[in-house]
């Protein structure tokens, strides 16, 4: 038994043997973040919520230089409001099939997980139940003689469709959304392949046929109809989380500012010369943005959109006006993200460092360091916010880096610190 | 009314009646035939009205006993009158069960039209229950010993028996009083039923 062990050492000993705790200095909408919010922001967030259960049918902005925290802001609300469906889209990814992966995130989004395990069987649990609660709507299960729920298939599309003819432009689409979903209820041949539609399969032209539909969801249309019946009869609201959404609002800027500027990139190739004014990718921008204004004939949906400056929500509300003014209304006043305050960092330093070693088990971490910042101190931390000019992508930058000097390099802990002070 | 319990409105054996109109999802016995409806009224002048039921048995006339489904009005004029025994107002709770547990298996034989799978009394023998061995048959009907089955699917089992499966069974218990309940799945025996019908999807639709 050790009776004058060397916490400290032990702790550094740790380090060495299974890295450093800061690795990761962008949030991503697929890698849940464990680290919670800053108490600074904490307010900033609360509003944000009760902000979102109070509206409906809005495009809220938030603004935020890079590395303010934006993409982080999402887990923290994720957890917050965690009844809703809350679905991420980074505009920097996507920029084809918009409302196909958009739905794909919702039906990935929808399940409820109960503790860790979730089976295949609970992801669809919700679709099943609204396909089963909609084709009750239609009349299909009712109770013939008091008794025999006899679905008649014709009868229950027709009602159906009269239903929502008048809230869906594109019939063809429609009308396979609503084939597919009685199918799924309605045809036990078919359940199966019904399924597969409606999670977003990709389907081949045999198995359309054999559900009496025209295409799958890659169709824009069609993903669009099957998106607004998902969200309108979900249970849970939705929340679309459109991050990055500057990539689809491009600043109109003069590139080229003088001929020697001009004559010293070389382009290589200039649509111009097939005489396109502007080139594709402003176009795919452009046309992103549109299917997003398109989602405002989605009833209930909320968006959150993040954008890095003012100058951006300036040129949004200026396509908006050109598309179509009524929708400035959904426009609301922009959120800006609070700065990181110094005893942000602390926080977040010492979160992130009680996690990590709980992870590896070591347990006593919070027992003999909880009052305490080692490995490094509050000059380092100081000094690192300083550096970082408060911006917390770049403060974890500088964590990593130090944190790395400590595990690779053969140097004393004091020596490594005295080069951050 | 209470919905999560079973309603007696009717039995002729126990002099009950429940005057009034009652919708929801009754059961009637009416001599060997039975009656599903979603309606059923008792007026204070005693008279007895079913309208749209839909009845099920075995035709009387023919000397090959037939099984028939039928929709149908049904009206007494007196309680002396009526050949009751007895109607059952199931509860919600039950008939949610049974609507829950109805499960869309592919392999199900569903007949286009009403069909007797097995009969056993002063009106004939009919026994298709080897026939059918292995195989699984949609909307079952039957009349046992003491009570009624209706289920969504039944079963004949290796030794011939029926086995019912999500089922609503309704009968009179040992001190014959008319009780109602769900079962998952329930064996019996041949000797103790007296028919088995097999309800026609077409008749359901008409």
């Amino acid at each position: 038994m050790l009776l004058f062990e060397n916490k400290e050492q032990k702790l550094i000993n740790i380090l060495k043997f299974v890295g450093s705790p800061f690795k990761k200095f962008v949030s991503t909408g697929e890698i849940k973040e464990d680290v919670g919010i800053t108490p600074s922001r904490q307010e900033f967030l609360e509003n944000l919520a009760n902000f979102i259960k109070t509206n409906e049918n809005f495009i809220l902005p938030i603004i935020g230089e890079v590395g303010q925290g934006k993409t982080h802001l999402y887990w923290a609300l994720k957890n917050v409001i965690y009844n809703y469906n809350t679905v991420y889209i980074s505009l920097e990814t996507v920029n084809k099939k918009f409302y196909y992966r958009t739905y794909s995130e919702f039906i990935e989004n929808m399940a409820v997980k109960f503790g860790d395990k979730m089976d295949s069987e609970d992801r669809v649990a919700p679709l099943r139940n609204m396909t089963k609660q909609l084709c009750n709507e239609w009349g299909a299960n009712q109770r013939k003689f008091g008794f025999f729920q006899i679905a008649d298939l014709d009868k229950t599309k027709e009602i159906a469709f009269k239903k929502w003819a008048d809230k869906h432009e594109d019939k063809d689409a429609l009308m396979d959304v609503i084939t597919a979903i009685t199918a799924h209820q309605l045809e036990p041949y078919k359940k199966f392949e019904a399924e597969r539609w409606l999670i977003g399969e990709l389907m081949d032209v045999r198995d359309l046929s054999r559900l009496n539909l025209k295409h799958d969801l890659r169709k824009r249309t069609h993903a669009f109809a099957m998106l607004k019946v998902f969200i309108e009869n979900s249970n849970k609201k939705s929340l679309l989380f459109l991050d990055d959404f500057e990539r689809v609002i491009p600043i109109q800027k003069f590139v080229y500012q003088s001929t020697e500027e001009v004559e010293e990139i070389e382009e290589v190739f200039d649509p111009s010369w097939f005489g396109n004014k502007q080139v594709p990718k402003r176009n795919t921008a452009e046309r992103t943005l549109d299917k997003i204004l398109e989602l405002h004939k989605i009833k209930g949906l909320r968006m959150i959109i993040t954008l890095k400056s003012i100058d951006y929500l300036e040129e949004l509300k200026k396509k908006i006006r050109e598309n179509n003014e009524k929708l400035l209304l959904m426009l609301k006043e922009p959120l800006v993200m609070p700065d990181f305050k110094e005893e942000d960092m602390f926080q977040f330093y010492k979160e992130n460092l009680e996690i990590f070693f709980a992870n590896v088990n070591y347990h006593e971490y919070s027992k003999f360091f909880s009052n305490s910042l080692f490995p490094l101190n509050e000059t380092v931390l100081k000094y690192i916010f300083r550096e970082a000019n408060g911006n917390p992508r770049e403060i974890i930058k500088c964590l990593i880096k130090i944190f790395n000097d400590i595990v690779i390099s053969n140097e004393k802990l004091e020596e490594i610190l005295e080069k951050y002070q | 009314m209470n919905d999560s319990t079973d309603l007696v409105i009717y039995d002729a054996l126990n002099n009950r009646i429940n005057y009034g109109s009652f919708t929801g999802s009754i059961i009637s016995k009416c001599q060997d035939k039975i009656i599903f409806s979603d309606n059923l009224t008792i007026s204070n002048s005693e008279e007895i009205s079913i309208s749209q039921g839909l009845v099920v048995g075995f035709e009387d006339s023919d000397k090959n006993a037939s099984a028939f489904s039928k929709k149908s009005d049904f009206s007494w004029n007196s309680f002396k009158e009526t050949p009751l025994e007895y109607a059952v107002l199931v509860s919600e709770n039950i008939m949610e069960q049974y609507n829950k547990d109805q499960f869309p298996f592919p392999f199900t034989i569903s007949l286009c039209h009403t069909a007797g799978l097995y009969l056993n009394n002063n009106k004939g023998e009919i026994d298709h229950l080897d026939f059918f061995k292995n195989e699984i048959l949609q909307n079952p009907v039957s009349l046992i010993e003491n009570g009624i089955i209706m289920a969504d699917r039944v079963v004949i089992n290796e030794k011939g028996d029926p086995v019912f499966y999500d089922c609503i069974i309704v009968g009179r218990d040992e001190d014959d009083e008319i009780k109602a309940s769900y079962e998952l799945f329930v064996n019996v025996d041949d000797k103790n039923v007296l028919f088995i019908i097999i309800l026609g999807i077409e008749e359901l639709k008409e």
